[in-house]
């Protein structure tokens, strides 16, 4: 690590490269935090200074090596109720305008991509059973996609470790779920909540039969995707969108770096994207 | 303090205008393009925007448009651009802007701009 | 429980309306149609089709819903032929600045597509057409991009063009660029901007 110190001016450049590209930004009371991950892939790419590897991160034509950055710099882990804020703005804000220009007694149908192990669609069924006066009057349709495959079949299991069911109450935990070994079970009838589904965001075979939604959720995902490939998901998301639908990014995710498709609308509780109303 | 935000792709751009407003006193935050500045919009209030045209995703003239057309707060505007041509600053008149500069920027007109903008006028 | 469960497809599908054929006739027919919808789905399956670049470039000028000049863009990116290159070139030029600066983010996904011309535009009358050459260089991964921009703050009259270029420069210029940047810096001695930027580009360069 000695060998490749990262100078003020290198860490300037580099700063103002990944807030254009991410819109993350770092303040430089991060310096340490930022200086210890980019030294440890400027180590693990064989480059032999920061010089060389800026170089290779700003043209790779795969996007490769700024995914994997992106991936070191942001702590992306699943877990039950993870940015819980969010979804106490789906109750509280998206819920009530979606449900208040339903012309019909249609399901509101909300999709979650990537499922991953299965915590991000459960956590919205949960929440909403337990938040939402409305799930007594509506159907709600939730379904989730993911590429892969294994992946899938896990999130159908739904069998957690003690660290994905953390951040839930105890109460809930108790309700919901049965101890397997040292394993938290979910329930069958947050089970069959869930569809689940395999998709591949960039693939227009996959994604041509979804459409009218009300919802998307699609945290962390899109910022390790190369340039292209994020504005096509952002693109596929607006006609799986109804007109009004809206789409919920991760805390560290902003479409100004993706799409000018989406309208950006404040809740109290988050920000969110909004296809315009009036457009087909 | 007043705020400022200053709108432009360009990190050199952003950074001389914030040394010269951060000089005189007032207090700035940036954005790359028109979205992310509408988005900084919607969470926090300005005193006013300083706008470039050219930008990905979302230009200075469809930035102003939005925030023009939004029940956001409004404030005042200064529209930053290369083009010394008469049709562009009428472009950003329309869009909703108080003032035009032509880049590159010159302090002591930006200030006086500013200063007038916010209503801090010299007695 | 208010919970159901259907597969994405099974209802979605089946309401959709085919009015158009999937060939690559139906789908020109269909990047007419008056449904922007039915727009975009053309503009996203018309990369399959020979001599689709010129079609969406057509239709591109034509057409004032952004999502579908969005979709539009987004194909040609994908095709990246010489047709959509020159049809790009051609929006630098336009009266829009929201399709100029549309055009330059799918330039500069083209990196490869978009160097063999790149001498041209920076050489080009518009000083406008300049600032967008050098803006497109940020992306270029081509072996010249740091000569082409010293060769811009070298020779290219309008301060904006080289202000542009001293940007780009701090980012990924070499000690090869310094002694441009101080005869620069000079030329412009009464510009305060040009004072900072180069003062703050050979910090960086300096840096190496």
């Amino acid at each position: 690590m000695a060998d490749t110190p990262i100078s003020e001016e290198e860490f300037q450049k580099f700063r103002e490269f990944f807030y254009r590209k991410t819109g993350i930004q770092f303040e430089s009371s991060k310096r340490y935090f930022v200086d210890k991950r980019l030294v440890e892939r400027i180590e693990a790419t064989g480059n032999d200074t920061f010089r060389s590897y800026f170089t290779m991160l700003r043209f790779q034509a795969s996007g490769e090596e700024l995914q994997q950055l992106t991936n070191l710099m942001t702590v992306n882990e699943t877990y039950f109720f993870r940015e819980e804020y969010q979804f106490k703005c789906l109750v509280d804000s998206i819920l009530p305008e979606i449900v208040a220009r339903k012309s019909s007694r249609s399901p509101i149908r909300i999709w979650v991509i990537p499922s991953s192990s299965g915590e991000e669609p459960y956590s919205i069924a949960l929440y909403l059973l337990e938040h939402w006066a409305g799930i007594n009057d509506w159907d709600i349709e939730i379904i989730s996609s993911d590429i892969d495959t294994r992946i899938l079949a896990q999130a159908r299991q739904g069998l957690y470790s003690q660290r994905a069911i953390q951040q839930l109450p105890v109460r809930m935990l108790q309700k919901y779920f049965s101890r397997v070994g040292d394993g938290y079970q979910l329930c069958d009838d947050i089970r069959s909540a869930v569809e689940f589904t395999r998709v591949n965001l960039s693939e227009r075979a996959d994604t041509r039969a979804y459409r009218n939604f009300d919802i998307v959720f699609c945290r962390n995902l899109l910022i390790y995707f190369d340039d292209i490939s994020r504005k096509t998901a952002a693109e596929t998301f607006y006609d799986a969108l109804n007109p009004g639908g809206f789409i919920l990014l991760g805390h560290s995710e902003s479409m100004s770096r993706i799409s000018s498709l989406y309208k950006v609308r404040k809740f109290p509780e988050a920000i969110v994207y909004q296809r315009s109303l009036e457009t087909r | 303090m007043k705020r400022i935000l200053i709108v432009d792709d360009a990190a050199t751009v952003r950074l001389f205008h914030r040394a010269i407003l951060e000089s005189a006193g007032y207090a700035v935050d940036e954005a790359v393009n028109g979205i992310e500045a509408l988005e900084k919009a919607l969470q926090s209030t300005f005193d006013l925007y300083l706008v470039d045209v050219n930008m990905p995703k979302l230009d200075g003239y469809g930035f102003l448009r939005e925030l023009r057309g939004s029940e956001l707060p409004q404030a005042p505007a200064i529209m930053i651009s290369t083009e010394a041509g008469a049709r562009d600053e009428q472009l950003a008149y329309a869009a909703g802007a108080n003032a035009y500069l032509v880049k590159p920027t010159r302090p002591e007109r930006l200030l006086l701009l500013v200063r007038m903008l916010i209503g801090e006028v010299p007695a | 429980m208010a919970f159901i469960k259907k597969s994405p497809g099974s209802e979605t599908l089946a309401h959709e309306e085919r009015r158009f054929a999937r060939d690559c006739a139906g789908l020109a027919l269909e990047l007419e149609s008056a449904d922007a919808s039915e727009r975009r789905w053309a503009a996203r399956d018309l990369a399959d089709c020979p001599d689709a670049s010129a079609l969406l470039l057509s239709r591109l000028q034509r057409e004032d819903d952004a999502s579908v000049r969005e979709l539009i863009l987004s194909t040609l990116t994908r095709l990246g032929d010489e047709v959509a290159v020159l049809g790009l070139v051609n929006c630098l030029r336009s009266e829009n600045a929201a399709l100029r600066n549309e055009a330059i983010e799918c330039m500069k996904q083209l990196p490869d597509e978009v160097a063999p011309i790149m001498q041209c535009l920076l050489a080009d009358a518009d000083a406008d057409v300049r600032i967008f050459a050098v803006n497109v260089l940020e992306s270029l991964c081509h072996p010249e991009v740091e000569s082409w921009l010293i060769q811009v703050i070298e020779s290219d009259a309008q301060v904006n063009v080289c202000a542009t270029a001293v940007d780009l420069l701090g980012e990924v210029g070499s000690a090869a660029a310094r002694d441009a940047l101080l005869r620069l810096k000079a030329r412009f001695a009464d510009e305060p901007y040009m004072q900072f930027a180069t003062d703050l580009a050979l910090k960086r360069l300096a840096a190496n």
